[in-house]
């Protein structure tokens, strides 16, 4: 069962992507409220993802820096991550495509559909 | 003796007499001179004052706008993240995918959800507007198909008609080969999108909403026709507002945003072409037409994929000047695209010094070439009005009074349209309005260039033969080229063709008048900027004279200037716009 980690300061939304993820596709979840805890949950051999969906606004370390250590760190470094962002204009969405992400998803996402647009970014067929 | 000494006596009188007559002219010109001195003082303590409100209205006005660029951009990614919390749920919910609702409770839902995503909509096309009216979505232009495009947009919507049970039928009656032009693809579908999906709404099920595309040479008509219960006249305009529906319950009811026909406008106007509601003929319905001009380079092929430069390639010395480096770069970019060469400066001090410093390079090296370097001159300058220190206003008076600058051809860059520029504008040559997009500073550039480099060609609109032969017999052999228009048709036709550098209208024209050709003149990328004389048969009013400005702009009232004499005042205006300090502004 695929295994995915959600990194989101944002409560409410943790838990309706998750609710999402879980009803729609059946993927084994598993919470984090910041940068500094969504690594140490990563780096966890025990609970290591299969991919990694990542606000980009989060106070602390934002996603684009917490990407940046993962991709530092030899425990994380291969985890393909997603970034999730209530950024819209272009600017942005290239500034984050640059960083080497799998993918950008954009607030406020489709509950339905969120699962699909996870497989289709990293090209997971089932 | 007695003779001479009654000679000398005489002398002496006269010259008594001179001297008084003398004295007395001379305190009278020093008296007119005075009054002249003072009223050239006034007029430029005037100028000075208008000079200095319209700064601190355009630094108010640039100061606002960033304000309000960040506070949008903010507020809607602030809107966002309980948004996404909320469609979330709702979506779960509302789906079933948590266990069954009651149907009562479902109801609730599904208004719920149904709201929530037009509040989506509504934020997006609030940042969608505000980001085009800011200049900071630039156009991607390339060859596109209008009937690919159609197509694309009909395929789009026939899933929304299907549900609506409303046919969409998709006719062209142009030429194969003739409905390629220069745009934003994107863009252009997504007014399509938008006027079909209004058509769908407003439309009884079981009726037909059709697309048709047509053309001629300098232009292509798309037309979407429906089959609803039509606007009012009182609201065919209003209706391309924010906000603005025909029913104040509209959006609640067909889930729009108010916003849709104001994005579609903006988008036609920043491609150059124009956006109109007529009512059908037929008394049922509504036509929704859109224009484009067809740019003068379209070949009548297709070259899918490949970006085409839109205009006639460039060539020429730009100096681009502007305290933003980002629109320095963008402007800049665009033009070394269509073959310009580009130098840059930040500030209009800048711009004073690297002229004259070419200018002192240039006379020093005779014909600009010597020890094997050449120093080309300047062709034009892009201003930039409102700038720290040396504002564009200033630039431009600094330029003009230094000899060897001040027939350099300018062209001011402002958020202030052409029509509303002010008096002591009148010696830049060009103008482009904020934002703007490539067309429209290629298509004006191109022109200021030209207009330095040929012999004049003027158009005269007049409808009345005999008058126009007189007009035209003032002009003799002043080796001007001069084209006639007697209708409307005729003079929009010519100035597709080949704009010229100053037009003579009169108002009254068999299938039209003058202001509508001034209206449809203001939409044309290049030509929103023409200078023009207005020669008609009646006093026209301040109101009126507003909605006919253009470019510099002179009224002429054919009941004081005789027909011959507009030749001097035109060729005065054709000169002081070529070398503008060879003429006093007036």
């Amino acid at each position: 069962m695929r295994q995915i980690l959600i990194i989101d300061d944002e409560d409410d939304i943790r838990e309706v992507a998750a609710l999402s993820l879980e009803a729609t596709a059946g993927w084994d979840i598993t919470t984090a409220c910041s940068g500094a805890d969504g690594i140490r949950v990563a780096a966890d051999p025990q609970r290591k993802p299969h991919a990694i969906l990542m606000d980009v606004m989060m106070p602390g370390m934002d996603g684009p820096t917490t990407f940046r250590q993962m991709q530092q760190n030899p425990d994380t470094a291969g985890i393909p991550v997603l970034l999730l962002t209530a950024k819209v204009q272009g600017v942005d969405q290239r500034r984050f495509a640059g960083l080497g992400v799998a993918g950008v998803l954009f607030k406020p996402f489709d509950p339905l559909t969120l699962a699909a647009q996870i497989s289709e970014a990293l090209g997971w067929k089932d | 003796m007695t003779a001479l000494s009654s000679m000398v006596f005489v002398l002496m009188l006269l010259s008594l007499f001179l001297l008084g007559v003398l004295t007395l002219r001379l305190a009278r010109t020093s008296r007119q001179q005075r009054s002249s001195i003072e009223e050239l003082n006034e007029a430029l303590r005037r100028t000075r004052e208008y000079a200095e409100q319209q700064k601190s209205k355009l630094a108010m006005r640039s100061d606002l706008d960033t304000v309000k660029d960040e506070f949008i951009s903010t507020v809607s990614h602030e809107l966002r993240t309980p948004l996404t919390s909320i469609r979330g749920a709702l979506g779960l919910l509302s789906a079933g995918l948590l266990g069954n609702v009651d149907p009562k409770a479902q109801n609730l839902l599904r208004i719920a959800s149904s709201n929530t995503e037009r509040l989506i909509r509504l934020i997006n096309d609030i940042l969608d507007l505000e980001r085009m009216e800011s200049g900071r979505a630039p156009l991607k232009l390339r060859r596109c198909s209008m009937y690919d495009l159609a197509h694309e947009a009909v395929d789009t919507m026939t899933a929304m008609a299907d549900g609506a049970g409303i046919r969409l039928e998709l006719t062209s009656f142009a030429p194969r080969d003739s409905i390629y032009f220069d745009a934003d693809s994107d863009r252009i579908l997504q007014v399509l999108t938008n006027l079909l999906s209004n058509a769908i709404k407003f439309s009884p099920t079981g009726s037909a909403v059709a697309v048709q595309i047509d053309s001629n040479p300098n232009s292509l008509l798309v037309k979407v026709v429906d089959q609803g219960r039509g606007i009012p006249a009182d609201k065919l305009e209003a209706v391309f507002d924010r906000f603005q529906q025909v029913e104040s319950s509209d959006s609640s009811k067909k889930g729009g945003t108010g916003l849709g026909l104001a994005i579609c406008r903006s988008i036609i106007q920043q491609h150059g072409g124009a956006i109109w509601a007529q009512p059908n003929q037929t008394g049922q319905g509504t036509t929704l037409w859109v224009q484009l001009s067809r740019s003068a380079r379209a070949s009548d092929s297709a070259s899918p994929g490949v970006i085409e430069p839109p205009a006639e390639r460039g060539d020429g010395l730009i100096l681009v000047c502007d305290d933003d480096p980002g629109i320095r770069e963008v402007v800049a970019e665009q033009l070394r695209q269509h073959g310009y060469e580009i130098l840059e400066a930040g500030s209009g001090e800048e711009v004073i010094a690297l002229t004259r410093k070419r200018a002192a390079q240039i006379a020093q090296n005779g014909n600009g070439a010597r020890n094997g370097v050449s120093v080309r001159p300047i062709s034009a300058i892009l201003l930039d009005l409102y700038m720290p220190g040396l504002s564009g206003w200033e630039t431009l008076e600094q330029l003009r009074e230094f000899g060897p600058t001040a027939s350099i051809p300018v062209v001011i860059l402002s958020v202030i349209p052409p029509t509303d520029r002010p008096p002591q504008a009148g010696n830049a040559q060009g103008w482009v309005q904020k934002p703007f997009n490539e067309n429209l500073l290629l298509a004006e550039l191109g022109r200021v260039l030209r207009v330095k480099g040929q012999s004049g060609h003027l158009l005269l609109v007049e409808q009345d033969e005999a008058m126009a032969r007189a007009i035209l017999e003032g002009f003799g052999d002043s080796g001007v080229r001069i084209d006639h228009a007697a209708t409307l048709q005729q003079a929009v036709d010519r100035c597709l063709l080949g704009p010229p550098d100053l037009l003579i209208l009169d108002l009254t024209l068999p299938d039209g008048d003058g202001f509508s050709l001034v209206d449809w003149l203001r939409r044309q990328p290049g030509l929103q900027a023409l200078p023009l004389v207005v020669y008609s048969g009646r006093e026209v009013s301040e109101a009126e004279m507003a909605k006919l400005r253009l470019g510099p702009t002179q009224f002429l009232n054919k009941a004081n200037v005789q027909p011959q004499e507009v030749e001097a005042v035109v060729l005065t205006m054709v000169q002081r716009l070529r070398n503008p300090a060879a003429a006093p502004v007036a």
